[in-house]
């Protein structure tokens, strides 16, 4: 059993504590708590025959007045991006956010996912964005946490890359 | 610079024009100072090649070192601050060889530490058991009942002063766990979480006061735990504790992920989620598993024994109270059965306080007495009597007696619920009671066959009327006048009784008589005599005492006549009277 530290970024309230709540505890609510600083999860998953231990640090998520700090991120050896479909705007903060991670832990594996597909019909986020992102060689998932749509896929994607790539990648300045 | 020179001179005759007279110069140097030149290069080949100068002390350094160190100790003086800085370079730069080398000493030593803190965790689970028999130990009883805490809990939540109940070895970088230990008493939740919100808040800590990565967060308090975090470069170790640590503890903590650092340096920095070597880190982790437990006053348990002896003593004493009152109580009620002329129908007795409810003769003997006499307060008794009359002979017999009044000389008694009367009485007295008698309860039937009723004038009559005899010349009572005289006692016995209402009494004269013949003063003399024997003979009867006996005497009664006659005078006569109190003085002297 390996133990891997995996940071969940994006904008506020796009959903990032539900997806956890949602993969750990396989619950949801309707009703929104904002996260303040970190909420520490824990769920052990195989993939590949190996057995890994997935620490979560949901982390508070982005806007005007709190940047997520690179303090949180050192020794992730994933990240997961998490953007709201119904908000354009989580889109420019994702991408921010995934560029403070990779100068920070550097070129580990990372996977982005567009929350709140349940809500389809009220999407910004078209598309053409998403190509964008998948040429920017982005993985780019969909899925709601409120109905467990791509939850699980999301989370063992990620575990996937992390088993697949050497462990020496991990090892970084 | 000499080397430059010394290869500079076959270079030289190469070019410039004054070539020619240069080498002569140094031809003729050569060959004046040839064996100054060998011997100068000689010299400089030394000075240049420490090597070969080394060689030669090295060959006399250890004798030249023993033979100073002998002489005095500025050797080792000048010595020590190299020694000392060349160990401290060498810690640094391996620490691990270090480590390594002086691990076999350090095992024992940690083991040993261990051992003693265990040792010191079961005896004070001992104390915890004899605990439960002190005071102190009931009053924490009443706690861990009131509070629904497990008593083991409770006692060590009063004894301990701190106990290291979770050590975490956590990767400083990623915050993943590395290893744990935990003693047995200890709640563990989810450590890996733990480990990594322990991680989070420090980096939260941090980052909202904006301190420097060298200002840590040392201490985080929950409740009645306390958590110590002790910083490392590559982990840092997370201590829970409940209670106050001392200072002192740091130090061990510090010492133990000094030495995780050193021995698992490599570990650490190639960590990649894979905690498996860490688990060589047990020894040091659980050598920071320490405790300290209070221990108890001396003085105190013995204060607790005094107090239980005192309490015992108490219960004892009250209950021999108890014991002692609830047997008087008994006593008392078994009397009260006893008693004719009172009967209980119900009795209890509640804290010191007694009730009896009943039936009683008003003539029984009072209760109180009885209370008093088996050792009650009658002021803790109360009784609620309702009378009755009793048909127990001697009551039956009381109330006869209160009813019918009957005379001194009356007696009674009972036999079988008949009133037997006997003795003498007025024949006013013996008609009433002989109405009233069948009328008093209890008593069905009454007989006064055995009564003698007379009137005192009657009586005084009959005693007036007796007359003793005397033979002829003589003096002396004969049996046969005796019978009479014991109905004259009897007789003044009833008298005395009939009288003693009034304030008279019975008067008697003794008359002593003879006849004719005889010379005169030879007759008065025995008539003196004759009155004289009865007087005696009545005493003897003890009525000295019951009337007043006085003694006459008279000239020979002036008759002639028959020897009947003569013998009719040879007599003694009684003549009672009734006089008023008083006047016996008086008449008792002739
Ligand atoms: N309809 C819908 N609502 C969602 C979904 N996921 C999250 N929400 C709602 O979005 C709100 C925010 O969710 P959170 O999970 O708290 O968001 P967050 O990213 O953790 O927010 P911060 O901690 O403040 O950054 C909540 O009211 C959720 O109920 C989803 O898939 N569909
Ligand atoms: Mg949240």
């Amino acid at each position: 059993m390996i133990q891997k530290k995996i940071c969940m970024l994006g904008g506020f309230a796009v959903g990032k504590t539900s997806l956890v709540r949602r993969f750990v505890s396989n619950v949801f609510s309707d009703q929104y708590q904002t996260t303040i600083g970190v909420t520490v999860e824990k769920k052990c998953v195989t993939v590949a025959s190996q057995e890994i231990m997935m620490v979560l640090w949901d982390l508070y998520g982005e806007d005007e007045f709190q940047h997520v700090r690179d303090l949180y991120l050192r020794g992730s050896s994933g990240y997961i991006v998490v953007m709201d479909g119904t908000r354009k705007d989580t889109l420019q903060t994702a991408l921010a956010l995934q560029q403070t991670a990779a100068n920070t832990v550097g070129p580990v594996p990372f996977v982005s996912i567009i929350n709140k597909a349940d809500m389809r019909s009220e999407w910004e986020i078209d598309e053409h964005v998403i190509e964008q992102l998948r040429d920017r060689s982005w993985t780019v998932l969909f899925g709601s946490a409120k109905l467990g749509q791509g939850v699980d896929e999301l989370f063992l994607n990620l575990a996937t890359q992390m088993v697949q790539r050497p462990p020496l990648s991990n090892t970084h300045p | 610079m000499s080397s430059d020179s010394g290869r500079s001179l076959p270079n030289s005759p190469t070019s410039e024009g004054f070539t020619s007279r240069e080498e002569d110069w140094t031809q003729l140097r050569t060959l004046l100072l040839a064996p100054e030149q060998t011997q100068l290069d000689e010299l400089r080949e030394r000075l240049d090649h420490r090597m070969v100068h080394s060689q030669e002390v090295s060959q006399v350094l250890p004798e030249a070192i023993a033979i100073r160190g002998v002489g005095d100790q500025q050797l080792s003086n000048a010595l020590t601050p190299y020694v000392e800085n060349g160990f401290i370079a060498a810690v640094r730069k391996s620490p691990r060889a270090i480590v390594d080398a002086i691990a076999p000493i350090m095992g024992p030593a940690i083991r040993q530490a261990i051992a003693r803190a265990l040792q010191s965790m079961t005896q004070s689970l001992n104390r915890s058991l004899d605990e439960s028999l002190s005071i102190r130990g009931l009053r924490w009883r009443l706690e861990a009942w009131r509070t629904g805490r497990p008593f083991a809990e409770v006692v060590l939540v009063h004894t301990l002063r701190y106990r290291v109940e979770q050590v975490f070895l956590i990767h400083r970088e990623t915050g993943l766990l590395l290893h744990h230990v935990a003693t047995d008493a200890a709640v563990v939740q989810d450590q890996h979480v733990i480990s990594g919100m322990l991680t989070a808040i420090q980096d939260y800590v941090r980052d909202s006061f904006g301190a420097s990565p060298d200002q840590t967060l040392d201490q985080v308090e929950v409740g009645e735990w306390t958590v110590w975090i002790e910083q490392g470069s590559q982990a840092y170790l997370a201590c829970v504790i409940r209670g106050t640590p001392p200072a002192s503890l740091r130090e061990d903590v510090h010492d133990a992920l000094a030495h995780i650092h050193a021995l698992h340096a490599n570990a650490l920095a190639d960590f990649a989620g894979d905690a498996t070597p860490f688990k060589a880190t047990q020894p040091y982790l659980e050598s920071c598993l320490l405790a300290h437990y209070e221990r108890p006053p001396k003085q105190g348990a013995l204060k607790g024994w005094i107090l239980i002896g005192l309490i015992v003593l108490g219960v004892v004493w009250w209950g021999w109270m108890a014991y002692q009152a609830q047997s008087r109580w008994s006593h008392l009620l078994d009397r009260l059965r006893e008693e004719p002329g009172i009967v209980i129908t119900q009795a209890r007795s509640m804290w010191g306080d007694y009730h009896i409810e009943g039936l009683r003769d008003p003539l029984a003997k009072a209760p109180t007495a009885l209370v008093i006499e088996a050792g009650l307060n009658p002021a803790t008794v109360k009784m609620e009597w309702a009378p009755f009359y009793a048909l127990d002979a001697p009551l039956v017999l009381a109330r006869a007696q209160s009813i019918l009044r009957p005379p001194e000389s009356v007696q009674f008694h009972i036999e079988g619920g008949i009133l037997v009367a006997t003795g003498s009485a007025s024949p006013d007295w013996a008609r009433e009671a002989k109405r009233l008698a069948v009328l008093v309860p209890g008593i069905s039937q009454y007989r006064d066959d055995g009564l003698v009723t007379a009137s005192i004038s009657a009586l005084l009559d009959r005693i007036n009327r007796t007359v003793i005899h005397f033979p002829s010349g003589s003096s002396t009572v004969e049996p046969s006048e005796r019978v009479a005289l014991d109905t004259v006692a009897a007789i003044l016995r009833e008298l005395d009784q009939l009288v003693s209402q009034s304030s008279q009494r019975v008067h008697l004269e003794v008359l002593g008589w003879t006849d004719a013949t005889g010379p005169p003063a030879r007759n008065l003399q025995l008539s003196q005599e004759r009155a004289e024997a009865v007087v005696a003979v009545l005493r003897e009867k003890r009525l000295d005492k019951a009337a007043t006996v006085v003694l006459g005497s008279v000239r020979p009664l002036d008759q002639g006549g028959s020897n009947q006659e003569s013998a009719n005078q040879r007599v003694a006569t009684l003549r009672a009277t009734l006089t008023a109190q008083g006047q016996d003085s008086q008449t008792a002297d002739p």
